[in-house]
């Protein structure tokens, strides 16, 4: 398990780490989340080791991080760089070589995961020859060659079209089905919501909400109704005792209630208004938890 | 154990990458051809120079000359024969390089004569000179003509100077072609991103180390191929007479190639990762480029003229000067093997700070973006 705990990190005048604290537990997807500037390339950072925290530590397993518990780790950085004149299956092999696998298993890693890609046939070619989204992927392999037991990955599907994203997706969900840990930064926060167990908010340094999703959803107070109801307009509600109109677009409106609300209530005076559509009930989206977190942190 | 696998994986990165580059591989051929060429050509088109000019002084015994002239041939020699009057004569047409050399040997054949030369005398003149006299005395004991160097060479004889001077040079293009490998070396991955990844597993002195290793390799090869080539042509060409210290010259040479380089280059590569962009990082270097450009006009300009001299002595323990003046002075022989001994440990120290400095000014530049960084803020940056 890693665990981040207080970090802080200044840059001269500028706090960048203000006591961060999560963990991020074997076999499960956790989405780092956070506006520009809230300190996830630096947590990262002082996971590997390329910054040096002022305060706090990194823990793996319990015990202090030191350089060989890093070399199991597998790092995909937001500034995507490999050796743009290297050939693609060398540069793997280095960097399996770089995190202490004998010249043969990397070899056949490398191999295993440029198949895995569909890359197999451009393992000569120079990197800078590929197509960018190839070069992506070589990045991920880069990070995977030698089977990590935490991947850390920065905005990983950040310029990626969607069979991008999908290939990603797929090859993070089956690394944590695998055991392996996995924390990823985005700001695409829909997608977040269907590939993560686990999401952590930070804010200026600050961790503001932590926690499976599905609690942190359950655990806000706030629901949604979405109702749409044929040719009402914006006639419905009439009363809204107890909701407040979110907003509207044609017939449907989106209302905010509370949690103890009569729901059959609600929907007999939308069927006395029309005919209904859509009446769906549930906990916000993460989108909106995220707004929510970072406001209340601000 | 684990650390030196690391650096050598990076050296061995740096080998393979660019030692197959087209541009390596041609830089190698092409200075191979220019010195080969530069030996050979002019051997064979200046092939008349190869006629050795010999004057008989006085009267020369009858048969001499014919008997010069078939030892000649048995030489595959071209010699050409003139007559001088008297020894003075001889020695006003040596000093004025009309002849080679001048042979004085008695009428009666009574004793077997003298070879006068001026500087040092050539093995084949030599040969036929001896081979003619020897025939011409047969029955007598089979002694060569005496030989008498008229101007015998001393000890900083010129050959000496222009061998010291063509290694400095040689050496200084070598430090700085292959320093500026390093250099942009580093600001490349820096400009391409990919330290972040190294670093996350490498530490920032292991791979600056690794760099410079590998480079210098490179950097050996080719100065290795370039005097092997140097050597061998002029042998070949029968141009040049290597002077006896030429081995340990070569030795010095190398041995001082390898501190300079590691000094040097390690200082640009540190210097490197304060530059954003590849235009920036001969800007970033201009320190050590300048600084090292001075020690070797220093060098050249002074300890040639003074090699025992106390500038010389002081350069000689000074890191950004020992790998220019100790090999220069060594040349002309003006050095005492203490002074060589502390100054390598000097040198070597002084190496291994600049690997933990270095290292540190790169690590706290090489992960800032933005324009180029100051290095103090480098310094302060990392810790």
């Amino acid at each position: 398990m890693l665990e981040i705990r207080g970090l802080t990190k200044r840059y001269g005048p500028v706090t960048a780490l203000d006591g961060a604290t999560f963990a991020a537990r074997p076999g499960r997807l956790l989405g780092f989340l956070g506006p520009n500037g809230a300190g996830k390339t630096t947590t990262m950072r002082c996971v590997f080791g390329l910054a040096t925290p002022d305060e706090g530590e990194v823990r793996w397993d319990g015990r202090p991080i030191d350089a060989t518990t890093r070399l199991r780790f597998g790092y995909m950085p937001e500034q995507r760089g490999l050796y743009p004149r290297m050939r693609v299956a060398e540069q793997l092999v280095y960097f399996g070589r770089q995190h202490g696998m004998p010249a043969r298993d990397a070899r056949l890693r490398a191999g295993a995961w440029l198949e895995r890609f569909g890359l197999t046939d451009r393992a000569k070619s120079k990197l800078e020859d590929l197509s960018h989204g190839n070069q992506q992927r070589v990045q991920l392999a880069t990070a995977l060659v030698h089977d990590p037991v935490l991947l850390v990955l920065d905005e990983p599907f950040s310029g990626l079209d969607p069979l991008g994203v999908a290939t990603m997706a797929e090859v993070v969900r089956e690394r944590a089905a695998a055991g392996v840990g996995v924390v990823f930064s985005s700001h695409q926060l829909d997608l977040v919501e269907e590939v993560c167990e686990d999401v952590v908010i930070i804010s200026r340094g600050r961790v503001v909400a932590a926690g499976a999703i599905d609690e942190l959803k359950s655990a806000s107070g706030r629901r949604h109704l979405d109702v749409e109801i044929a040719g009402a307009g914006s006639s419905w509600p009439a009363d809204a005792a107890g909701a407040a109109i979110l907003g509207r677009s044609g017939d449907a409106v989106r209302l905010l209630v509370d949690e103890t609300v009569d729901l059959g209530e609600l929907l007999a005076s939308a069927r006395a208004a029309g005919e209904v559509r859509r009446f769906s009930y549930g906990p916000p989206k993460l989108s909106e938890l995220f707004m929510e977190a970072v406001e209340a942190g601000a | 154990m684990r650390r030196t696998t690391v650096v050598w994986l990076v050296a061995r990165r740096e080998i393979l990458e660019r030692g197959r580059s087209r541009s390596y591989l041609l830089s190698l051929l092409f200075t191979v051809f220019l010195l080969v060429a530069g030996f050979v050509l002019p051997a064979l088109v200046m092939g008349d120079a190869s006629t050795l000019r010999l004057a008989l002084v006085g009267d020369a015994p009858a048969g001499l000359q014919p008997a010069l002239a078939a030892t000649a041939k048995a030489y595959d020699a071209k010699l050409e024969i003139s007559a001088v009057p008297d020894r003075r004569a001889a020695e006003v047409a040596l000093a004025a390089k009309a002849i080679d050399g001048a042979l004085q040997v008695p009428a009666d054949l009574s004793s077997a004569g003298t070879l006068l030369v001026q500087q040092r005398v050539d093995a084949t003149l030599q040969g036929i000179t001896g081979g003619a006299v020897i025939a011409l005395r047969a029955g007598s004991t089979a002694v060569p003509p005496a030989m008498e160097v008229l101007d015998p060479p001393r000890d900083s004889d010129t050959t000496a100077i222009i061998f010291a001077n063509a290694g400095i040079i040689l050496m200084f293009i070598g430090i700085f072609t292959y320093g500026t490998w390093v250099l942009t070396g580093v600001v490349e991955e820096k400009q391409s991103r990919v330290v972040e990844v190294i670093l996350s597993t490498v530490r920032p002195r292991d791979l600056l180390m690794g760099k410079v290793l590998g480079i210098g390799v490179l950097a050996i090869a080719q100065l290795v191929v370039l005097v092997a080539a140097g050597i061998t042509a002029s042998q070949l060409s029968g141009r040049l007479v290597l002077p006896p210290t030429t081995l340990g010259a070569v030795i010095q040479l190398l041995t001082w190639f390898i501190l300079g380089f590691a000094f040097y280059s390690t200082a640009m590569g540190a210097l490197g990762a304060l530059a954003s962009r590849p235009d920036e990082a001969n800007n970033a270097a201009m320190p050590v480029t300048m600084s090292a450009t001075l020690f070797y006009i220093l060098s050249i300009v002074f300890v040639t003229q003074e090699p025992s001299g106390v500038l010389a002595r002081v350069l000689t323990f000074l890191p950004l000067s020992a790998p220019m003046v100790v090999p220069l002075r060594a040349a002309l022989g003006a050095i005492e093997p203490w002074e060589v001994v502390a100054s390598i440990a000097v040198m070597v120290a002084a190496i291994l700070l600049l690997f933990e400095a270095g290292a540190r000014v790169y690590a706290g530049a090489v992960l800032q973006g933005g324009g180029r960084m100051k290095l103090r803020d480098a310094w302060r940056a990392s810790r």
